[in-house]
């Protein structure tokens, strides 16, 4: 079958909702003839585009207020169709959530970043997601819901296989609810790739809390190198409690590799997966680790890519 | 597959470089061939289809965005400028004087795009270092020119923004 | 101050401005009203045989007005000349086939055509139409493809459909006196053009019956191949060629145009044919792959006493312009380098991959990056300084090529330019992390302006001064954003003393324009530069003569200023160019000009020695460059750029830098980040995603020195420089890799994970 990204050459009724619970009422309506949510279009529009993809109803939620929202108050909350500019125009996601805020620096262009939606990003499900390594190091929470229900899982549970998350035909994500960070905490985001623009070979996503000299609620989660993205808990806990120094952290780079399983692709090979998921981990550690004493993130530019 | 109104057309309102338009659309039309089949307004691009080349960057509500990758129906009730929407008359907008004068383009089809995102760069950075030029940059690709040239234009049209 | 105008000057190009507010019409942005959409269903094997095809439920679709196959092409098999007439012999002609039939030769053949009301309806009839395939096992390596019983990919009974030699000397000797011999195979892989704007063109019919074509091409004289195919006579085809966004040699073969032709000609309605991306990476023609076998001998003091060169390109499913890639890598195997003893051969060989043809630099940048390296290993193993051993061997004016023997009489500006580029490259930069090594390279090249000289190369151009004092061009020149049209502007601005405002050109229509061949080789500035000229003058001259006898002066004492007449060494004395024009007019006088410009002539020379000029003239250069190469993850940041070039006369200085700058990044893509990668046949990257392109963050600013040696054989002494650009480069990413972390990369692209397993290696 040949493609013609010109075009989108298959029909198919849209749908506008103006509220949420007329998106989840359709949902439910739809949910066994081909009905997909449309938010950024970034990822959706592409797969129709490239791919056979059968869609019979495309539901735009860009039109619903109540899911277009930021909230900082208490943690984070980001709504379902907030383009993710607007995340790197919060003061509290560069200073607070920082490994957050390098994931989506670090994807395509502004144009798509205007574009693009957290939950586009994470419904998409692809194993190379730049802003799920940060988020599930934050320990993410996304909300479920559907004309009848309305779950909570963590963000780290909710990846089944490359495209696949626990979702079912008639839920969407309404939002992302990231916890409070706390005290003395650092966080770091590093990603490798061909050219800047480009999706991951591997990304990494690290944060820590500091208490004195100790590495406390570690949590270091690798995208792009297993069919989901993958904590790397292991090595967590080799880290977790002890004093931070510069053996340890080459020590438990060797132990990484354990923890993941990349493959070969057009953007790089299994091999030089592996070897990046040490260097890498090294960089991200130190990172946050020198981040963990101060609020700023410009105060601690230093090693990294 | 039981679908049954996709033939019909959807209304939708919206502002094109600063005039009112009403069309309608069907559902699977992208906003790209709407503004060159439709509209007529060619100066946006079609380069790769999937959002990588930036050639089809329009500004919706003032927002760079991707027409290849924007159905047309989402543009309900928005703002939409196109490079044709840039100049006043016969007096250019200071960022295509910079291009033209800079030699920044050549084959010219990345053009439009690269202007329209360095417009919005200097909206949101007025004084932004090379570096930052360049990152903001990084999604509109230009196979002729290696970037350099366009990088001075957008230097010149900072620094004269600002004085 | 300079004796010229307009001349040298960086003024923003003629087509500049309708550039900047989209205003300008490419191929695809051009519509007639009732309009189709042309599609094109391609195969989806690389080698198979085609059973049957049945059309039928396509053609019965709703909207869809035509659904052809090859056998409603009229004449399916032509033989392209690719623009030129005169007899060159029955290896450099190229078999086009409109659309496959019985059996198919790369993945993404093209086999049959659809017109329909929209593209989404053509769309649906390419996926109705049925086509039986048997695959075939084909053969996907030039090596494999050479040996006996290798599968057939075309109907001949070989896969090798070119052989090339050139010697000089006798190499055997040579290395018997070299101190020190280096053997080494390098490999290039595919490189797409990745033009923005793909292919596309629209076609209809006019009033009088003739098949109009507007399409975004190198070549218009496409024409009478397109007319051929029909069966119809030339002169019933005309060829209107865009202003393209991009072309690097992607849009020199016939791309959209027998499509077009077809379709329009069965639905006589207009048919728009646009490739969408991912088309156009699968199908349309690739860089030359190259596995090159290199020994080159050396005395101790650095001098080259031997090379021997044995180079194999992979021509695709068809040989298009296979041939005359392979024959000028053959006569660019040993660089610019004196050397008394040479041996090179090239062979092309036909594969199942995607069909191989021009590209940027036609052949010249795969031996260079060879020959480049190797050299550097050479002053690396000798311990003798990169400038220096290049200072020692290059060719300098009035010496002779290596491989061909052609002397050199116009200037070759080495080691000057190598000298320049290298300082200005300046000292290194400390490296704070001690995991980034930096290092420098350098290296020189030359390539061929003009097309090769036993093709017997012309260009016309016609100049008319208008009773006003406007001018106006006409000229068959394709542009593809290098700025050729602007060239001639110029030109004619110059001679005849008027500003570029009141130049009007009329260019790229077979109907309406003289021929002045393709837009390749980088021919434009030297052939229609020169008819240009030519022709300028031709008309200045009778403006000149006029006015002396007007004002009593000798001719020679006249120059055309700002709208008048003007004696040189008395500018009080003047007349103004509107009287000097109504006086010609009233005496007969005609001021208009279309003048031809002949480029040498020589014969086809003896492919298997080729002796003597082949060329023109050449542009000589240099490139230098620094990286930074991170030892942990193998990545490698380039991050100065020196490019300096002999360009004989800049004509427009900022044109010159600007096919500079953007040359330099297309070989440094060529170097670190360009793979189209394909599997047995099937090629895997079919998307800007996955092809990767440097963006404007993955490259560093270009410096570019300008030498003007005025010893060109172009306009006012120029050279060209649009293909020349792009080589040289590519050998100093790897030099300067080699100076960073001591691994030399013999494989392109130069990816981190080739950088860590040679680091690795070398550690053993």
């Amino acid at each position: 079958m040949q493609f013609n990204t010109r075009i989108l050459a298959h029909k198919f009724e849209y749908l506008a909702p103006k509220t949420l619970t007329e998106a989840l009422d359709l949902l439910s309506k739809y949910q066994d003839k081909n009905i997909k949510v449309l938010a950024g279009g970034t990822d959706l529009l592409v797969k129709m585009k490239t791919i056979a993809m059968n869609v019979d109803y495309l539901m735009n939620i860009k039109d619903i207020p109540e899911l277009n929202f930021i909230d900082t108050a208490e943690g984070l909350i980001i709504g379902a169709t907030i383009p993710l500019t607007y995340l790197l125009r919060e003061d509290k996601v560069r200073t607070e959530y920082t490994a957050l805020y390098e994931g989506i620096q670090s994807i395509a262009a502004p144009a798509i970043r205007n574009m693009a939606t957290v939950a586009g990003n994470i419904g998409n499900a692809s194993p190379a997601a730049d802003t799920v390594p940060p988020l599930i190091a934050f320990g993410a929470k996304v909300i479920i819901e559907s004309k009848q229900s309305k779950r909570t899982a963590l963000l780290e549970e909710l990846f089944t296989g490359p495209g696949k998350t626990i979702l079912n035909p008639d839920e969407l994500i309404s939002r992302i609810e990231v916890p409070e960070v706390k005290s003395n905490t650092g966080s770091a985001f590093l990603k490798n790739s061909r050219v800047k623009a480009d999706l991951a070979k591997i990304n990494i996503a690290v944060s820590l809390q500091r208490n004195g000299q100790n590495c406390e609620n570690c949590k270091i989660v690798f995208g792009a190198v297993a069919a989901t993205a993958v904590r790397a808990r292991k090595t967590e806990k080799l880290l977790e409690g002890h004093i931070i120094t510069e053996e340890l952290i080459t020590q438990t780079a060797k132990e990484v590799s354990s923890e993941i399983k990349p493959i070969n692709d057009i953007r790089s090979t299994a091999e030089y997966r592996i070897l990046m998921s040490r260097e890498m981990l090294c960089d991200a550690l130190k990172l946050a680790w020198a981040r963990t004493n101060s609020k700023n993130l410009f105060d601690s530019q230093d090693g990294g890519e | 597959m039981e679908v049954s109104d996709t033939l019909k057309k959807i209304p939708i309102k919206f502002t094109i470089n600063g005039q009112q338009k009403e069309v309608y659309v069907q559902s699977n039309d992208l906003l790209i061939n709407l503004l060159k089949d439709e509209l007529y307004l060619t100066g946006t691009k079609y380069g790769c289809g999937i959002g990588e080349c930036g050639a089809c960057t329009v500004f919706l509500n003032d927002e760079p965005v991707l027409a290849c990758l924007t159905l047309a129906a989402t543009v309900d009730g928005k703002e939409i400028t196109t490079i044709e929407g840039l100049a006043k008359g016969n007096e250019l907008h200071p960022m295509q004087v910079a291009f033209l004068k800079n030699a920044a383009v050549q084959c010219g089809f990345c053009t439009p795009g690269m202007i329209l995102t360095a417009i919005a760069l200097l909206k949101e950075n007025p004084d932004p270092t090379e570096e930052e030029i360049r990152d903001y940059m990084r999604g509109n690709i230009c196979r002729c020119t290696g970037y350099t040239q366009i990088i001075k234009a957008i230097k010149e049209c900072a620094s004269n923004q600002r004085s | 101050m300079s004796k010229f105008k307009i001349i040298g000057q960086p003024i923003p190009r003629y087509d500049a401005r309708s550039k900047v507010t989209g205003s300008l019409k490419y191929a695809d942005d051009f519509s007639l009203p009732g309009m189709l959409y042309g599609k094109v269903l391609r195969s989806i094997y690389p080698a198979a045989e085609i059973i049957s095809i049945d059309t039928t439920a396509a053609k019965q679709l709703e909207g869809v007005h035509a659904v052809l196959t090859a056998k409603d092409v009229p004449h399916n098999e032509t033989v392209t000349r690719f623009g030129q007439s005169t007899e060159v012999g029955k290896g450099f002609e190229g078999l086009y086939r409109v659309l496959a039939d019985k059996k198919v030769r790369f993945m993404g053949e093209a086999v049959a055509l659809v017109a329909a009301e929209t593209e989404e309806i053509a769309e649906q009839a390419l996926d109705v139409i049925k086509v039986d395939y048997k695959p075939l096992p084909g053969v996907f390596d030039p090596i494999e493809a050479m040996k006996p019983d290798a599968y057939l990919v075309g109907e001949n009974n070989s896969n090798i459909i070119g052989e090339f030699g050139c010697a000089q000397g006798d190499v055997e000797k040579g290395f018997a006196e070299a101190d020190i011999i280096i053997e080494d195979t390098y490999k290039v892989t595919f490189q797409d053009h990745a033009f923005m704007e793909p292919e596309s063109g629209i076609g209809w019919i006019d009033d009088y019956g003739v098949l109009c074509l507007r399409v975004s091409s190198q070549v218009i004289e496409h024409f009478r191949d397109v007319a051929d195919v029909l069966g119809i006579p030339h002169n019933k085809v005309r060829y209107i060629g865009t202003l393209m966004g991009g072309g690097f040699g992607g849009k020199e073969d016939i791309t959209v145009e027998s499509y077009l032709a077809l379709l329009t000609w069965y639905t006589k309605k207009p048919v728009r044919l646009v490739y969408n991306r991912d088309e156009t990476l699968m199908c349309h023609s690739k860089r030359h792959p190259f596995v090159m076998h290199y020994k080159v001998g050396a005395k101790k003091d650095g001098k080259l006493v031997a090379l021997g060169a044995y180079l194999i390109s992979d021509s695709g499913g068809y040989p298009y312009l296979s041939p005359w890639v392979t024959l000028y890598a053959t006569v660019n195997a040993a660089g610019p380098y004196v050397i008394p003893n040479v041996k090179v051969k090239a062979n092309c060989v036909l594969t199942n991959n995607t069909f191989t043809s021009a590209n940027r630099g036609f052949g010249s940048p795969q031996p260079n990056v060879a020959y480049e390296s190797i050299m550097d290993e050479l002053a690396h193993k000798l311990n003798i300084d990169p400038l220096e051993i290049r200072r020692r061997n290059c060719l300098t004016t009035g010496k002779a090529l290596s491989t061909t023997g052609q002397v050199f009489n116009t200037h070759v500006a080495l080691p000057e330019a190598a000298e320049k580029a290298w300082e200005a490259l300046g000292k290194p930069v400390i490296s704070k992390d001690a995991n980034i090594k930096i290092g420098q390279g350098l290296a020189i090249g030359l390539m061929s302006y003009g097309r090769m000289t036993f093709l017997h190369d012309t260009s016309r151009s016609y100049v008319k001064l208008e009773s006003d004092g406007s001018v106006l061009i006409r000229s068959g020149i394709p542009d593809l954003g290098g700025g050729q049209i602007s060239l001639l502007c110029q030109i004619a601005a110059e001679e005849l003393g008027v500003p570029m405002s009141k130049i009007r050109i009329y260019h790229s229509d077979t109907a309406l324009t003289p021929l002045a061949g393709t837009t390749t080789a980088t021919r434009q500035c030297y052939m229609s530069g020169n008819a240009t000229l030519k022709a300028a003058r031709e008309v200045r001259s009778r403006i000149l003569k006029k006015a002396a006898e007007i004002l009593n002066v000798n001719q020679d004492n006249l120059d055309i200023i700002e709208g008048n007449v003007v004696v040189t060494y008395d500018p009080s004395q003047y007349i103004p160019l509107g009287k000097v024009i109504r006086a010609c007019d009233g005496a007969g006088i005609e001021l208009f000009c279309e003048a031809q410009f002949n480029a040498p002539f020589t014969s086809v020379p003896d492919l298997s020695n080729m002796r003597g000029t082949t060329f023109p003239d050449f542009t000589f250069g240099s490139q230098a460059a620094e990286v930074a190469v991170d030892l942990e993850t193998g990545q490698v940041k380039v991050t100065k750029i020196v490019t300096c070039y002999d360009i004989g006369k800049a004509l427009n200085m900022a044109a010159v830098e600007g096919q500079m700058e953007g040359g330099s990044i297309y070989g440094m893509g060529y170097a670190l980040f360009e793979n189209y990668e394909l599997e047995k046949g099937f090629p895997k990257t079919l998307s800007f995603a996955e092809y990767r392109i440097p963006s404007s963050l993955d490259v560093p600013v270009v410096k570019t020195i300008v030498l003007e040696s005025g010893g060109g054989l172009g306009p006012y002494g120029a050279k060209g420089i649009g293909e020349p650009a792009c080589s040289i480069i590519t050998p100093a990413i790897l030099n300067a890799i080699y100076n960073a972390v001591g691994v030399r990369i013999k494989n392109l692209p130069v990816t981190p994970d080739k950088i860590l397993k040679a680091l690795k290696e070398k550690s053993l």
